[in-house]
């Protein structure tokens, strides 16, 4: 186990919202007023009690990394991994607490970052190096690597302004990839490039932390990409740290308090009960058959929607149910029916399985229809149920997005006819 | 306390290379941070010099013709329209000199004041001494006023070989100094203004006047001689004024040397400076959360 290379205490960013303007110099002569005449120092700190205007992007966030750790950052948006990053890479300051700590540190917080449109790609390796905090006579040394890297080598003299959006990605990445700091922190570079070109930045980083042994801190939304690269994790929300450790734990807690759940509804008598004269609903419940003690619903997990209603048949007939999934986006991704019989009034009730390995990732819906005779519409309950269902892959290098409405597990086999 | 591991007994703690809180040291100028990042001064010195000139014809030479230009403008302008005395020296060689010096005051300051609005893309990614910007700008600023300066020796020379005027002599050294006073006074002054403009813009339109009324208020395209009398005190108090003076006394041999207002603007140009640097470095990374 490696030495603690770095040290967050107490560490605290307040930012104060609102438009700048004659309001807030009004506030700036008021605060120099009171910090030099008044006794009682302006003092803040995340308990305080606080106006809206003010907003605590960290709050009292303590850890500790050591040497050749990879630790990944996880948070929904607006959940403070962005400022943290600003704050280690000394871009913003904070406003309570410190960090310590030792080696060089280099962020990546963007690639490409103070790139000169105009200037030829070889000038700006050197330019981009440089403020990255490369010296001149390193980026010489490998600069035949960055650019075989890139893979530009017949565009080296042109001016960068020429160049498509990927050319111009392929080039700034390569810069960073060759950044030989102690301490790296990236921020979702990810996002950026072709597949193939994703493939080989994750590899080049986790070459980077496994054989060199290098410190890196890296926040991403992709909990697939933290998982496979990261050895520990940091789950941060509204400021806070909330956990810390393995992450395979720490990824699996966030999904699990992060996923919008409403998985069931259930009322207790026809009165209070959504529905009309023919059907009161009862109840209405997604039942996971969780793989794991973390009990999050992803791509593998087998669901199974049952639900309970109050039936008022008027005359003989015939009763369907369908239930209907859509996505957030309101496409449907099926629509599956019940035989349609007879019932007497009472209460009936159903059930229905969704197989694992059937659904894409993604925010669902469920609404259930009720069909008299197999032609008219007697209730439609619509957006009962939302459940998410998270990503996970395995012997997979690629991290975007998977395509398609749904996402099967069908065999595809292959075999060598000729060699 | 989380930790990923608890701290063992042999960790040590002692060491830490660098610490990053919320305060700032009170009196820290931040010169010698700057000489270690002198590589990436000069490398923003290079980019701008390469930079400027793209996509034109002429290229560099555009270096020459913007003072001669402007020269060329004030000679028909301030010198045949308005005749305003040049004090016997040619015409060409008296807007010229003050063309250079104040051009060279002029970007140097506004390149400084907006540091942190131009840069902040940079400045929101990475970390470097924020310094490293305006040094860099002045950087180049120097060698413009070198390659500007061939133009006016040229010149000058033509009028000391073909009309045998002017002698040069040993007071000519002061020139490289009067150069540092420049870009000291515009730094200086510039770092204390990109402080303020970063938060308020108002500043920044407010001064686009203050610098327009700077230039008539130094001898750029007047001699100081048909200043009112009553104003001359505080004429020569601009730092700029005993700058421009001094070098036309060097070259076109007026007069003597004014040292005591040479002194007295040197004495303000360090105060400048000083509290801009210690302004600038206490302010550099809280500007960025209000930009």
């Amino acid at each position: 186990m490696g030495n603690i290379v770095l040290r967050a205490e107490h560490l605290s960013k307040h930012y104060r919202l609102g438009k700048i303007g004659s309001g807030s110099f009004k506030e700036d002569i008021q605060g120099i007023w009171k910090n030099t005449f008044s006794s009682v120092k302006n003092k803040i700190s995340p308990s305080t009690k606080t106006d809206v205007n003010d907003l605590w992007a960290l709050r009292d966030v303590n850890f500790d990394i050591r040497q050749g750790d990879v630790v990944g950052f996880v948070g929904k948006n607006g959940a403070g991994k962005s400022t943290l990053l600003k704050v280690l890479s000394r871009i913003t300051l904070p406003t309570l607490g410190s960090i310590k700590g030792k080696g060089r540190i280099a962020s990546l917080l963007e690639v490409g970052t103070g790139f000169h449109a105009e200037l030829t790609g070889r000038e700006n390796i050197f330019l981009n190096g440089q403020i990255l905090g490369m010296n001149k006579k390193e980026i010489i040394s490998k600069f035949d690597e960055i650019v075989d890297f890139s893979g530009i080598e017949k565009f080296l003299d042109t001016p960068v302004k020429r160049y498509s959006s990927g050319m111009y990605v392929r080039l700034a990445f390569a810069i960073a990839a060759h950044l030989d700091p102690d301490i790296l922190i990236v921020d979702e570079v990810l996002a950026v490039g072709d597949a193939e070109f994703q493939k080989k930045c994750l590899s080049k980083m986790k070459q980077v932390s496994t054989e060199d042994g290098k410190t890196v801190l890296f926040v991403s939304h992709n909990a697939q990409a933290l998982k496979n690269l990261c050895t520990k994790a940091i789950y941060l929300e509204k400021g806070s740290l909330i956990d810390i450790g393995n992450t395979g734990d720490v990824i699996s807690n966030y999904l699990k308090r992060e996923q919008t759940l409403y998985l069931n509804k259930s009322f207790a008598t026809p009165q209070d009960a959504p529905g009309n004269e023919f059907i009161k609903i009862k109840s209405v419940k997604v039942n996971p058959g969780y793989l794991d003690q973390h009990q999050i619903i992803d791509v593998r997990t087998p669901l199974v929607i049952s639900f309970e209603f109050w039936y008022m048949p008027q005359g003989e007939i015939n009763l369907g149910v369908s239930i209907i999934l859509n996505t957030l986006m309101g496409d449907c991704i099926f629509d599956v029916d019940s035989p349609s019989v007879p019932f007497k009034p009472g209460i009936v009730k159903g059930e229905c399985t969704i197989p694992g390995n059937f659904l894409n990732n993604g925010s669902y819906s469920v609404n259930f229809a009720f069909v008299k005779n197999t032609s008219s519409l007697l209730f439609e309950y619509e957006d009962s149920l939302s459940f998410d269902v998270e990503d996970y892959r395995e012997n997979t290098a690629w991290y975007g997005d998977w395509p398609g409405a749904v996402r099967p597990k069908f065999n595809v086999n292959l075999m060598q006819t000729l060699v | 306390m989380n930790q990923i591991d608890k701290a063992e007994e042999n960790d040590d703690f002692s060491d830490w290379k660098w610490e990053i809180t919320s305060g700032q040291k009170w009196f820290e100028l931040g010169l010698k941070e700057v000489y270690a990042y002198r590589g990436l001064v000069l490398r923003f010195v290079r980019r701008d010099l390469l930079a400027s000139y793209q996509q034109t014809i002429i290229g560099p030479i555009w270096m020459f013709l913007q003072p001669l230009l402007a020269t060329l403008i004030y000679v028909v302008v301030f010198g045949n329209f308005a005749k305003i005395p040049t004090d016997g020296v040619p015409k060409i060689l008296f807007y010229l000199s003050g063309t250079i010096l104040w051009n060279f005051f002029f970007d140097s300051l506004s390149g400084t004041m907006y540091t942190f609005i131009t840069n902040a893309h940079i400045f929101n990614k990475v970390y470097f001494p924020r310094l490293v910007m305006p040094v860099s700008n002045v950087a180049t600023q120097t060698i413009r006023l070198s390659i500007q300066s061939l133009l006016f020796i040229i010149i000058y020379f033509f009028y000391v070989i073909v009309y045998d005027k002017f002698s040069l002599n040993i007071s000519l050294l002061i020139i490289p100094f009067l150069v540092v006073l420049t870009a000291a006074f515009a730094l200086g002054s510039g770092l204390i203004i990109a402080v303020f403009t970063a938060k308020y813009r108002d500043v920044d339109t407010f001064l686009q006047y203050v610098l327009r009324l700077l230039m008539f208020a130094s001898p750029v395209v007047f001699p100081s001689s048909i200043v009112p009398l009553k104003f001359k005190f505080l004429f020569w108090l601009n730092p700029l004024t005993p700058i421009i003076e001094t070098f036309r006394a060097v070259f076109f041999n007026q007069g003597a040397i004014q040292y005591n207002y040479l002194l007295i603007a040197t004495v303000n140009v360090f105060i400048l400076l000083v509290v801009g640097l210690v302004l600038f470095k206490r302010r550099e990374i809280a500007v960025m959360d209000i930009i």
